[in-house]
């Protein structure tokens, strides 16, 4: 707790590197600073109780500006929390341990729309929503079309490792992205390298990217683009177990990349495929697009009709793919999506092929035996040539209306699910970050490995003021 | 204990939206100040905080009023939640419990001494034109158009000419509600401004509504609160088209390119009117985001007490149409076309619909 006398001094000093109207005290950004997407935040929130607040809400321009905060922040060492859009599920953008959250908004130019390089340059404040826009004026897309489109900016992607639903053809965010411009917590500003594949030394872009603010704040970065392919053609099926599927689903990954593939299990085909797709029959529903050169997509849905007929899979035309792409981001919307007061979390792992399906069954288990309040359900909605990820899901419809007790029952079937995901092979998380949710996971994780994160932490922050109890850090 | 007392429908809306992030990208005010209180769902976590008791009242006030109310949100949710019906009421409480900030009062005082929120006279150059003989047709310009945008009235009135109309404009009826409304919610006096306008236009066969804002409220809120309009109450739009054919337009290559009103192109579902007159005088090209989905810019209701803000909300607008190479941009509502002529960029331009008529005559 600051006294008035430093907590005054530290204003004015913000207030001189940001400007005095992008750097609020007042209870209304402190307020909306303190609850994103976490539902431990959620859940706080609704039940009247006060989130942990930051002391100060900055809003720096630019780099210049996040530079100036950053030496503020450590010379008085105050925790700085940087948020984006808010949108993370992990609790990453809560200022746990106040101090100040300084918010990436204001950077939201669009500095440059290059076609012959095929990416934009912007501020990481930027709304992907608004760069994809921006891209579809020029004839272009992003093809980064995860359900947080909307929520999340390029920074809050490229901070928690982000995905979107086309991402099996174009990649994940960290495939998406060339330069980039970062803060360093004592307020040097560099750049990545030019190009993101090369062999001098590793990969700067790979050790900030998933870092969640820890290790320094991105400002700036080039995004790729894409040509909008000339067909983009949806497939629906039903398998008759998930075995068969995944089968079929390596089969055809060793032959082409659809952009999507997206495999629910039985219970998510019954309830949320059900209600906003239409599929009545029993089944693992598995829908698949394909896009691109009208040619080469001719010949790749020939290849994946005879691959997943040899599964047995039914073919259901293309009438529940398209409607599944109109509804792709319906289901995140409340009235679709689950909500308070229901206790929920998406456990997303991932493994390869020989592991993934074990891990799901073994999750499933864990928590149904462990937590029989629970429901369990699943997809499987990014995948490689090598294996995917699973998008598993807990609901508990009545957790216990204490805070506390919800808390302690919230955290414990984590940390079944995720300790069990562990030991199957697979890893903490796949695409929604660590933040405060799995820190205390990361070391079970990683082991002795750890010391390599902790270690890159000690150098770029000796006053541990980045992001403190984010990503096990 | 709720601590708010507003309506459970506005109750749900809140619960609904408070945890919300998907419609952030929309807000016409979020993406100008880059501020997350900006958004649907800050908002709705205010109030739901304060309905909980957790934080007082006043402290959400200011940001219930950083909203222009364009429904942007509302649009975007493919659930149906509109933030704008807690935001609404949760004014009227601010206003019944002696909370409203001073910018706010200076407004609503200006209008009970002035009968319009700017606290201004009528401008010389249009008080001499406006036809104040009673006639079967009222015009009512609003008072954005009759009290801030000089250009907008001469515009109306001169086609008003064109089309051989013998018509009536009353200053009275130009107080439709629709400020107070904006200002206040839904409390006595916005009701009272809205009964006295809607005496007014039963005294006529037909009256004509200028601004779309004005013309949501009556199409409405009027209904939903008991006032009835007896005669008939037509579009500015749509009363051109009808008379279209006393005007003697000609057609040419010029690109225009409409600045779709919220009021029209998402609670009135009416885009495509306008856009039969471009047709009539040239050609017609789309800003990317257009109809529903058009980035609104700008209020001057809002402008006169959070003026940087606005003039960065039509900046952007100016961006997008940038972006799409548009050069003359079309407006129906006076607020927008002011606050787009104030920011408009070199080799771009604005104009009103009518003024596009009127350029377009023989």
């Amino acid at each position: 707790m600051l006294n008035e006398f430093l907590f005054t001094q530290i204003l004015t000093e913000l207030e001189d590197a940001v400007g005095v109207e992008n750097c609020s005290v007042k209870e209304i950004d402190k307020l909306t600073h303190s609850v994103d997407y976490f539902w431990l935040s959620r859940m706080w929130a609704d039940r009247g109780r006060q989130m942990p607040e930051a002391d100060f809400v900055v809003s720096p321009k630019n780099a210049q500006e996040v530079s100036k905060v950053l030496k503020i922040a450590n010379y008085y060492k105050l925790p700085v929390t940087t948020w984006g859009g808010g949108g993370g599920t992990q609790g990453g953008a809560i200022p746990v341990c106040g101090g100040i959250v300084l918010d990436t908004k204001r950077m939201n130019q669009i500095y440059e729309i290059n076609t012959d390089g095929m990416y934009i340059e912007c501020g990481a404040g930027a709304i992907y929503k608004h760069i994809e826009i921006a891209a579809n004026e020029k004839g272009y897309a992003t093809m980064h079309y995860p359900s947080s489109l909307t929520c999340s900016t390029v920074g809050g992607f490229l901070a928690h490792r982000g995905i979107g639903v086309v991402s099996t053809k174009y990649g994940k965010i960290d495939d998406m992205v060339l330069q980039m411009e970062i803060v360093l917590p004592n307020g040097d500003i560099i750049y990545t390298s030019p190009a993101p594949k090369h062999a001098a030394g590793p990969d700067l872009n790979q050790i900030f990217i998933g870092s969640e603010g820890t290790l320094g704040i991105i400002t700036k970065a080039q995004i790729r683009i894409y040509e909008q392919p000339e067909v983009r053609r949806f497939r629906g099926f039903l398998f008759k177990d998930m075995s068969s599927a995944f089968k079929a689903s390596k089969e055809i990954l060793q032959k082409f990349k659809p952009s999507c593939m997206r495999l629910y299990d039985n219970a998510e085909t019954a309830s949320l495929i059900k209600k906003i797709v239409g599929v009545e029959k029993p089944g693992a529903f598995m829908n698949i697009a394909i896009e691109g050169v009208k040619e080469l997509v001719d010949v790749e849905e020939k290849i994946l009709l005879e691959t997943f007929a040899k599964y047995g899979a039914e073919d259901l035309g293309s009438e529940y793919g398209e409607k599944w792409w109109q509804e792709k981001i319906t289901f995140f919307y409340p009235g679709h999506m689950m909500d308070l007061p229901q206790c929920f979390g998406t456990m997303d792992t991932i493994a390869p092929f020989d592991k993934i399906e074990k891990i799901y069954w073994a999750m499933k288990n864990a928590i149904e035996t462990k937590y029989p309040q629970a429901r369990f359900i699943a997809h499987f909605s990014h995948w490689y040539e090598w294996g995917c990820m699973v998008y598993d899901r807990f609901i508990v419809d009545n957790p216990p209306e204490d805070p506390v007790e919800a808390m302690k029952l919230h955290n414990a079937i984590w940390n079944t699910g995720v300790r069990t995901a562990i030991a199957n092979g697979g890893v903490v998380n796949d695409h929604h970050g660590v933040g405060i949710k799995l820190g205390r996971l990361m070391k079970e994780q990683y082991g002795p490995a750890m010391q390599v994160f902790e270690g890159l932490k000690d150098k770029l922050d000796p006053n541990h003021i980045m992001n403190p109890f984010k990503l096990g850090l | 204990m709720k601590k708010l007392e507003i309506s459970e429908k506005a109750r749900q809306q809140a619960n609904s939206c408070r945890f919300c992030w998907m419609c952030r990208h929309v807000c016409p005010i979020g993406n100008a100040t880059g501020q997350e209180r900006n958004t649907a769902r800050a908002r709705a976590l205010g109030v739901s905080v304060v309905d909980r008791g957790a934080e007082d009242l006043s402290v959400i006030v200011d940001n219930i009023y950083e909203c222009t109310l364009c429904g942007a949100c509302t649009n975007n949710c493919v659930t149906g939640w509109d933030p704008k019906i807690f935001i609404q009421e949760v004014k009227a409480e601010i206003a019944l419990k002696g909370l409203l900030p001073e910018y706010v009062k200076t407004l609503v005082s200006n209008m009970q001494t002035t009968g319009n929120a700017y606290g201004l006279e009528l401008d010389p150059a249009i008080g001499n034109i406006l036809p104040v003989k009673k006639s079967d047709t009222l015009l009512v310009l609003g008072q954005d158009a009759l009290y801030k945008s000089v250009d907008s009235v001469k515009g109306a009135v001169e086609l008003m000419n064109k089309m051989h109309i013998d018509y009536t404009v009353d200053e009275d009826a130009c107080n439709t509600g629709s400020a107070l409304y904006f200002l206040l919610g839904k409390v006595g006096e916005t009701v009272e401004a809205a009964k006295k306008a809607a005496e007014i236009f039963n005294e006529y066969k037909t009256v004509v509504i200028y601004d779309p804002v004005d013309l949501d409220l009556i199409k409405h809120e009027y209904k939903e609160w008991g006032i009835e309009v007896k005669t008939k109450v037509v579009a500015f739009h749509d009363f051109i088209k009808e008379n279209l054919t006393a005007l003697s337009l000609t057609k040419g290559e010029k690109a225009y390119s409409v600045q779709d009103n919220y009021a029209y192109a998402r609670n009135l579902d009416d885009s495509e009117t306008v856009r039969e007159l471009v047709k009539t005088v040239g050609t017609n090209k789309e800003i990317f985001l257009n109809r529903k989905l058009a980035n609104m810019a700008g209020s001057l209701l809002m402008d006169a007490y959070m003026h940087d803000v606005q003039v960065d909300v039509a900046k952007i607008r100016w961006q997008d149409a940038k972006n799409m190479d548009c050069h003359t941009l079309v407006t129906e509502n006076p607020a927008e076309y002011e606050m787009l002529k104030l920011t408009q960029p070199e080799g771009y331009n604005v104009i009103t619909l009518e003024m596009m008529l009127l350029e377009n005559c023989k």
